[in-house]
């Protein structure tokens, strides 16, 4: 599946969403000199208003929840997502924690569920931190350049628990205390 | 004043039962009545200093909870545990933060974790867990399970806990997502037009609960892995400080090969950590070439932990008893060719770039921390370095093969961003100077010790220097091959509340120099809550937009 979405620069929102700090640096890295990505068009942004990409990096905390949801709201259509590291795939070590919902896949779910949206095209980059020669290969699939080489598996029982209406509730009326917007419904 | 050892061994003696748990290591038992008294003779007679606070929930084995008080006295290199029984049912015990305001985080967290109430305690409100956390649950509590508390917690219907907002002044939001911060974490500035009058801090976003998950479901010698993702950039000092805990605790003696290469490796760490602060401060102070450049010779020194150590972040080098691989002659050669490679490059663009009117102009003066306030919330680190007070694990409490090197601790008395710079930029040369001679001066030998085996309940303390500050990791081994209570405090977690000291007073623009400038590393730090403001200014508006000043 090559994306034909985006023709031209790629710019790049990176929204830490309870990272170690080790794929932040990662992410930060292909920026510099060294492997400098900029030549190739693609740019760090620092509001999701102006990007195409959302780089997620880190589990998905309950605290960032509300707020991650936001920012990825807050990207325009068409988005697409990168998955960066091990934790941000499939939830990683943390996947039993009290404070984390998951990995993007849970976040998924979350939106998908309570949002009805059509998710977004996403590349996952595994690794604990992956390295910049990783990512790099990760937009470059993103992009249509280079072919997947794999296919995503389970290894895990899919069954998770259900999030309740009342949770969601909950957090849209956190979101909006906090002068969010209502997301979703317009 | 008392300074010998056994002056102040006699001295703990009056206060309650003392117990040697390992070298330079020891537990006083006291009761709940005496702890301010001791805590004040240590933190401010014997100029020791306050570390960490860890609350335990040790019913299963004695009934009662236990919190502990690290104090690290650095003069007589000696490491003092101020151990309180709590009694279950009535939970209470008298609060140090009156006296020593740097543990008002600590006690809040085991509030969170445990519910001890600190009597006196001046704010005892949440700090770590979610917004939606509900009352009453606990979760490092050892009858908490993880998986149920996790299923229940998504099924519950929960009340909002609703943040206190401050009411009359302009408040400029910080985060939780800025381009200055890479993190997410949320300051509030009140400002007062270009002044700042007073801040907010809202942090432990990425609070993931991982002490829970290494007591409940990881082996002691998984548990190192999991240390060393607390943080992705100083991984490996929190993975030598948890094993070095339980090799204290189990008496272990690690050999000195495995004591070099640790070595080696936390200070290639610590330089690549400085060369990242430096491109972060250049940037946010709108100068992107100093970023590029020191990036660049970065590049050099993480090119030199993959050959090392077969990845560029979390090395997965250690275990308890030792490390996994070692270092042949080849890789030693190479070693030595590109630390000199990067001294030579970094002499040339660090020397040029301090010296640069643009940023000193922006750095010295700004965001200062006097002595007596550091000394107060017991910053640790180059910043505690910066305002003047000597204190380095490496030297005082010595630990791996540090014993064994010649090098300086970099003291600058101004207290402002500038000198934290300084103590950063010697720091950088001191380590190589100290690579150069580990890598030298290399023993052979095994790589780890023979017949590990780890007693049950007992406590070690893990000391190492982290590139932000002294890092301290107290472990009480469990049954089964199991940790029983494990407390990661990293540095940060003493040096963020110093950001609010700091940032009083300041221009806005200069708010993300100074915030970095202690080098914030959140992940690191999140366990959780939030700090209280007292204001008294005027004019009412709240900035929708996120501040997007570099």
């Amino acid at each position: 599946m090559s994306l034909k979405l985006f023709r031209r620069s790629l710019w790049v929102y990176h929204l830490n969403s309870g990272s170690c700090n080790g794929c932040d640096i990662e992410v930060l890295n292909i920026f510099t000199p060294y492997h400098d990505v900029e030549r190739l068009g693609i740019k760090l942004v620092a509001s999701p208003r102006h990007a195409d990409v959302i780089v997620f990096t880190g589990p998905i905390t309950r605290e960032t929840l509300p707020k991650a949801i936001r920012a990825f709201f807050a990207v325009p259509e068409p988005k697409a997502v990168v998955a960066v590291g091990s934790c941000a795939c499939g939830g990683g070590i943390w996947y039993d924690s009290y404070a984390v919902i998951g990995g993007i896949e849970a976040f998924y779910r979350i939106l998908e569920n309570y949002y009805k949206i059509r998710l977004p095209l996403t590349v996952y980059v595994p690794g604990c931190p992956p390295k910049p020669e990783a990512i790099i290969y990760g937009i470059a699939v993103l992009r249509g350049v280079l072919k997947q080489k794999q296919r995503k598996t389970y290894f895990l029982e899919k069954e998770v628990p259900a999030l309740t209406r009342d949770f969601i509730v909950n957090l849209e009326k956190y979101m909006k205390q906090e002068g969010g917007i209502n997301i979703g419904k317009k | 004043m008392l300074t010998s050892i056994t002056e102040i061994l006699n001295l703990l003696k009056k206060y309650g039962k003392v117990e040697k748990i390992h070298k330079d290591t020891y537990v006083v038992e006291i009761s709940p009545g005496k702890v301010r008294e001791l805590c004040e003779i240590l933190h401010w007679k014997l100029n020791g200093h306050f570390s960490v606070t860890v609350g335990s929930d040790e019913r299963p084995v004695n009934g009662y909870f236990g919190v502990y008080h690290v104090f690290l006295l650095d003069k007589q290199k000696l490491s003092v545990i101020v151990h309180v029984k709590v009694n279950p049912v009535t939970l209470k015990i008298p609060s140090i933060t009156p006296i020593i305001p740097g543990a008002n985080w600590h006690e809040r967290e085991a509030h969170d974790f445990f519910g001890i109430f600190f009597e006196e305690h001046p704010n005892l409100e949440r700090l770590i867990l979610p917004y939606d956390w509900p009352e009453g649950i606990h979760p490092l509590r050892k009858d908490v399970n993880v998986r149920e508390l996790r299923y229940k917690l998504l099924k519950k219907e929960t009340g909002l806990v609703v943040e206190k907002k401050a009411e009359e002044e302009y408040i400029v939001p910080i985060g939780p997502y800025h381009p200055a911060l890479h993190e997410p974490e949320y300051f509030e500035l009140y400002v007062e037009g270009e002044k700042i009058v007073d801040a907010r801090y809202k942090g432990f976003h990425v609070h993931r609960g991982i002490e829970k998950v290494a007591e409940e479901r990881l082996t002691i010698n998984q548990v190192p892995f999991i240390a060393e993702r607390i943080c992705g950039i100083c991984g490996y000092t929190h993975n030598v400080a948890y094993c070095q805990a339980v090799e204290n605790a189990a008496r272990i003696d690690v050999p000195l090969r495995a004591k070099y290469i640790r070595s080696i490796l936390l200070e290639i760490e610590r330089v690549h950590s400085h060369l990242l602060w430096f491109g972060v401060l250049f940037h946010l102070l709108g100068f992107d070439t100093g970023f590029m450049m020191t990036w660049l010779v970065r590049e050099k020194i993480m090119d030199l932990a993959e050959i090392l150590t077969g990845n560029r972040k979390n090395y997965g080098m250690n275990l308890v008893g030792g490390v996994r691989r070692d270092i042949n002659e080849e890789k030693i050669k190479l070693s030595l060719e590109t630390l000199d490679y990067v001294e030579y490059k970094l002499r040339k663009i660090l020397d040029k770039m301090l010296k640069l009117k643009e940023i000193t102009s922006r750095t010295k003066e700004i965001g200062l921390l006097s002595r007596e306030e550091a000394r107060k919330l017991s910053v640790v680190g180059p910043v505690a370095r910066a305002s003047g007070i000597s204190t380095d694990v490496r030297r005082y409490h010595p630990y791996a093969a540090y014993s064994e090197l010649e090098f300086k601790v970099p003291v600058y008395d101004a207290g402002d961003v500038y000198s934290r710079a300084l103590v950063r930029y010697d720091e950088i040369f001191e380590s190589i100077s100290m690579l150069k001679q580990l890598l030298k001066n290399i023993p052979k030998g095994d790589l780890t010790a023979e017949n590990v085996k780890v007693p049950e309940y007992r406590k070690g303390l893990g000391l190492t220097e982290a590139p932000r500050g002294e890092n301290v990791h107290l472990v009480i081994t469990g049954r089964e091959n199991k940790v029983y209570r494990w407390r990661p405090r990293a540095p940060s977690y003493n040096n963020v509340p110093s950001t609010l000291v700091m940032l009083k007073g300041e221009k806005l623009a200069d708010a993300p120099a100074i915030i970095a400038s202690i080098d914030p590393c959140f992940s690191c730090t999140d366990h959780v809550v939030v700090i209280d403001v007292r204001t008294n200014v005027k004019q009412v508006l709240r900035l929708k937009e996120i501040a997007r000043g570099k």
